[in-house]
């Protein structure tokens, strides 16, 4: 059974303004995602091996649709289509704000 | 909570998260790079055939022909440093090299007025989108 909590370091710029590269956030793997929140999924769809932070723009059926904050700067659901539930490893709980601890 | 949460973060170990955009990745293209490559050719050879006391003309050209010098470098360095990977210079050993030499001759090419060396770099361009359209239907 995964820990109920995880901390990852985000890497890149397609969640600009909210998370920006450096930063560190805690998430919860065990709950259930809603439309809205940050997600860390990992998907055979996706061509990075590592997992990926987005926000959750809707849920239909067992899929959700993911886009980055930073549209332009963001490969997500509007390139690899929506994922499945099932592959969200976490939702993001705390976004650790100071960006130099964080480092 | 407050204070408990950046205490569970310096604690916890971090993993990577990528909040990644790879559109760049479907956009590489050689082409950029041969057209350079043929107008510092063609440059050359129109300077060539120019009359000595046509200088607005000459001036024009010796500016165009720098410019696409340049811009070959860059575009072939585009492609060296994102697009080529480490398979692909399995699959081609000799593509440092060719990389290497073809920037040199960007910069030869901006120095002198030199057919010949026009000629070189057209052709050491053309073998890196050689490469590249084998590399890309893999």
């Amino acid at each position: 059974m995964k820990p109920p909590v995880s901390k990852f370091k985000v890497y890149g710029n397609s969640m600009l303004p909210t998370l920006k590269p450096g930063q560190e956030v805690l998430t919860f793997n065990w709950g259930k995602v809603k439309v809205g929140d940050v997600v860390v999924v990992k998907s055979a769809k996706l061509k990075v091996q590592s997992e990926i932070i987005k926000r959750v723009q809707k849920i239909i059926d067992n899929k959700v649709y993911l886009v980055g904050d930073n549209k332009t700067e963001s490969t997500d659901s509007r390139h690899f289509g929506p994922v499945d539930q099932s592959q969200i490893t976490g939702k993001v709980l705390y976004y650790f704000h100071d960006a130099t601890a964080a480092r | 909570m407050r204070f408990l949460m950046p205490f569970l973060l310096k604690l916890l170990p971090s993993k990577p998260v990528f909040a990644h955009c790879d559109i760049p990745c479907g956009i590489y293209d050689p082409h950029t790079a041969q057209l350079a490559s043929q107008t510092v050719l063609k440059m050359v050879q129109k300077m060539k055939a120019l009359p000595k006391d046509d200088i607005h003309s000459l001036i024009r050209m010796v500016s165009v022909k720098e410019d696409h010098a340049e811009l070959c470098k860059r575009e072939i360095l585009i492609l060296w440093t994102d697009y080529f990977k480490s398979e692909h210079l399995e699959k081609f050993p000799d593509l440092h090299e060719l990389v290497w030499k073809a920037c040199k001759l960007c910069s030869d090419n901006k120095r002198a007025v030199d057919e010949v060396k026009a000629q070189e770099l057209v052709e050491a361009v053309d073998k890196i989108a050689d490469i590249f359209n084998e590399t890309s239907r893999l």
